[in-house]
């Protein structure tokens, strides 16, 4: 567009040039609407459509302004005046466009228009003031400067700058309603564009016919499937979800209290019942939660089978311990539950017991992995529906505690005044006064 | 007192960078010529020579930790605008450059674009520079030399910029400027009103002052009018 423009003002070829008549001053170089449309059919071959098309594309980005009617940027094909932009406002050399620069700009227009500003660059006014709220000094003085300086030139120059600067901020700040021409749309990102011309050879295909037949072969699910999959997840944990459900006694963010945190804490020792009834969705539910695995261990070793459980945790700690204790490691829980004849010894068919046997010749992390699932399994489908159906949950269930709400105060003003967390400059002599103040509260 | 010159120096800083925004706005346009170029490079040679200046003065409080609070947020205040000014005085010089190489002045080949203003900016360079007008004296080749001039002098303002943000730490969140918002609406500081007067004397172009001066001899002729009237009617009774 920029180099439409420059040709735009060649003196032999270029646009049409007229002037512009105020009351007494007189400034040239103003072109029409007619003038604009018809060199660029001219120059370039095209249809009026088009030539509109790109006219008004010339005036929305800023390049061409219309005298008369300065807030509405569209090309008129009549004898309305037009006036072209100076190089320092076009959208190259300015972009993008600073907030410090639209502060002076509304400052100047303030002291000229005695606060004439439009509503909305009100409040772009306020907004900006509260973001650079510490160099308003220097907006105020070059606000005032850039006025004098502008006072040293004739009249004409100035009625010209001011509308340039104005038609500037009408494109790179646009009032409400109008389309902005700044915002880009996903297509003009150059960079995806790019990647779809690829030359089609021989390997390209080669490397598509790969990768569909992986494709092929992945185990799909139906749609169906998964969506009533994650219906029933959503059903089940609805009510137990703090969002969506609400938590007891209160939500610590909300009132300050965090009874919730000290209630649901890992260790505490009274479960809550919400979170004893989770145990029952799944066994990894019951596996995840300490207090869970605890009173597990303690149902398996009334049925003598706890084993299984120190063998699984062993297993555990293997994989997710550090890589030196690995070889001592995989000793112990082969001496402790897998050698024949050891003293906790766990039960794993033949098969997977060859394998790790093999495999114990040259320990890594991942040795046991198999007979750990074995183990997992078999707890999975045999002691965990009995664990569900046994009297000890039955009675943990009973035991839970169920927090109650807290009451909301009746007397409003004597609510406690909500205050956002220390900021972190603070001393920490304070903030660490802040949670006595609050546990004292619940 | 080094507040009250600090003040008074970074004030004419800020009238440096005005005058230098506004003459940058018109390059490449029909008020472009080899004087414009030249009332450009004078009045960023004179903001450069004040932000050296004004750097020295405000580093050595700044740096001083025996200084008390309210003077330390006075000097930081001034610190601040001194580093806006500064930041906009390099992004103008920069597109000042970027202009002056797309709009080369003696290549007719690329046209200057006709935007509507003529007439020098003398006055506004001489209103930069504190002076009363500003001769011109450069050469034909001058905006090719002092292009490459430009983009040194933009290193030297980068490097003094990222200077300062080294050697001094100035919070900016905890500055609190003293103008509230809408400060602008207020009376002018009797500081601007006396540099004005000396150079509004010299103003007479335009046919805005014509009407201006008009006006004030039919005043001045009326009310002459009247005094000899009042004589007469004193002399008669």
């Amino acid at each position: 567009m920029e180099r439409m423009v420059v040709s735009m003002q060649d003196p032999d070829q270029g646009v049409k040039m007229r002037s512009q008549r105020l009351l007494i001053t007189v400034i040239p170089h103003a072109v029409t609407g007619n003038d604009v449309m018809e060199w660029l059919i001219h120059k370039y071959c095209i249809t009026e459509e088009e030539a509109l098309h790109l006219g008004t594309l010339l005036v929305r980005h800023g390049y061409l302004y219309p005298l008369r009617d300065p807030c509405h940027l569209e090309l008129r094909l009549d004898e309305t005046p037009y006036r072209f932009q100076t190089p320092y406002f076009w959208m190259s050399t300015l972009w993008p466009a600073a907030e410090l620069d639209y502060a002076i700009y509304l400052a100047k227009k303030n002291i000229r228009k005695w606060g004439g500003l439009f509503d909305h660059e009100k409040e772009h006014y306020d907004q900006l003031h509260r973001k650079i709220s510490h160099t308003w000094d220097l907006v105020v003085m070059q606000a005032r400067e850039q006025l004098w300086a502008a006072k040293q030139r004739r009249k004409g120059d100035r009625l010209v700058i001011a509308c340039q600067e104005q038609t500037y901020w009408l494109v790179n700040r646009p009032p409400p309603g109008v389309p902005s021409v700044l915002e880009q749309g996903p297509e003009r990102n150059s960079c995806t564009a790019g990647r779809v011309q690829k030359t089609k050879t021989v390997d390209f295909y080669r490397r598509e016919v790969e990768c569909l037949r992986k494709a092929l072969g992945r185990a799909r699910v139906k749609s169906s499937v998964c969506l009533e999959a994650y219906l029933k997840f959503s059903s089940q944990r609805g009510p137990h979800d703090p969002i969506m459900s609400g938590c007891l006694p209160s939500n610590p963010w909300v009132t300050d209290n965090d009874t919730y945190w000290a209630m649901n804490a890992p260790s505490a020792a009274v479960p809550t019942r919400l979170r004893v009834e989770q145990w029952a969705f799944s066994f990894r539910e019951l596996l995840e939660d300490p207090v869970g695995r605890a009173h597990f261990m303690d149902f398996l070793r009334k049925e003598f089978s706890a084993e299984n459980l120190s063998f699984w945790e062993a297993c555990e700690e293997l994989r997710h311990g550090g890589q030196a204790q690995v070889p001592a490691l995989v000793d112990a829980v082969y001496q402790q539950f897998l050698a024949p004849g050891a003293a906790r010894w766990v039960n794993i068919d033949s098969r997977t017991m060859e394998r790790t046997l093999v495999g114990l010749g040259r320990p890594h992390r991942h040795v046991l992995d198999d007979a750990q699932l074995h183990i997992y399994m078999l707890m999975k489908k045999d002691s965990y529906p009995r664990f569900l159906k046994s009297d000890l949950y039955k009675d943990l269930l009973a035991e839970a505690v169920v927090p109650p709400e807290t009451k909301r105060r009746v007397f409003p003003f004597m609510r406690k005044l909500r205050h956002s967390s220390p900021s972190p400059a603070l001393l920490p002599a304070s903030a660490s006064r802040e949670p006595s103040g609050g546990d004292g509260e619940a | 007192m080094a507040k009250e010159e600090c003040k008074a120096l970074l004030d004419a800083l800020n009238k440096a960078t005005a005058c230098y925004h506004h003459l940058v706005l018109t390059i490449g346009g029909s008020a472009d010529s080899q004087n414009l170029r030249e009332e450009l490079q004078k009045t960023r040679q004179k903001a450069q020579e004040l932000a050296v200046v004004i750097r020295a003065r405000l580093t050595a409080p700044l740096r001083d930790r025996g200084l008390g609070a309210e003077e330390r947020a006075e000097f930081e205040r001034l610190w601040v605008a001194f580093s806006g000014c500064l930041d906009l005085l390099e992004a103008d010089m920069r597109r000042a450059l970027t202009l002056g190489t797309e709009f080369p002045l003696n290549k007719p080949l690329r046209p200057l674009v006709r935007t509507g203003v003529e007439g020098g900016a003398a006055n506004v360079a001489a209103r930069a520079l504190s002076a009363r007008s500003l001769r011109h004296e450069a050469e034909r080749g001058f905006d090719v030399e002092d292009l490459h001039q430009l983009e040194r002098e933009i290193l030297q303002v980068g490097e003094m910029i990222h200077d300062m943000e080294m050697k001094v730490n100035v919070p900016r969140w905890t500055v609190q400027a003293r103008q509230a918002a809408g400060a602008e609406l207020l009376a002018r500081p009797s500081a601007g009103v006396s540099s004005m007067r000396g150079v509004s004397v010299e103003q007479r172009t335009g046919p805005c002052d014509l009407s201006k001066a008009l006006a004030a001899t039919i005043f001045s002729a009326v009310l002459l009018a009247a005094v000899a009237l009042a004589v007469c009617v004193a002399k008669l009774s």
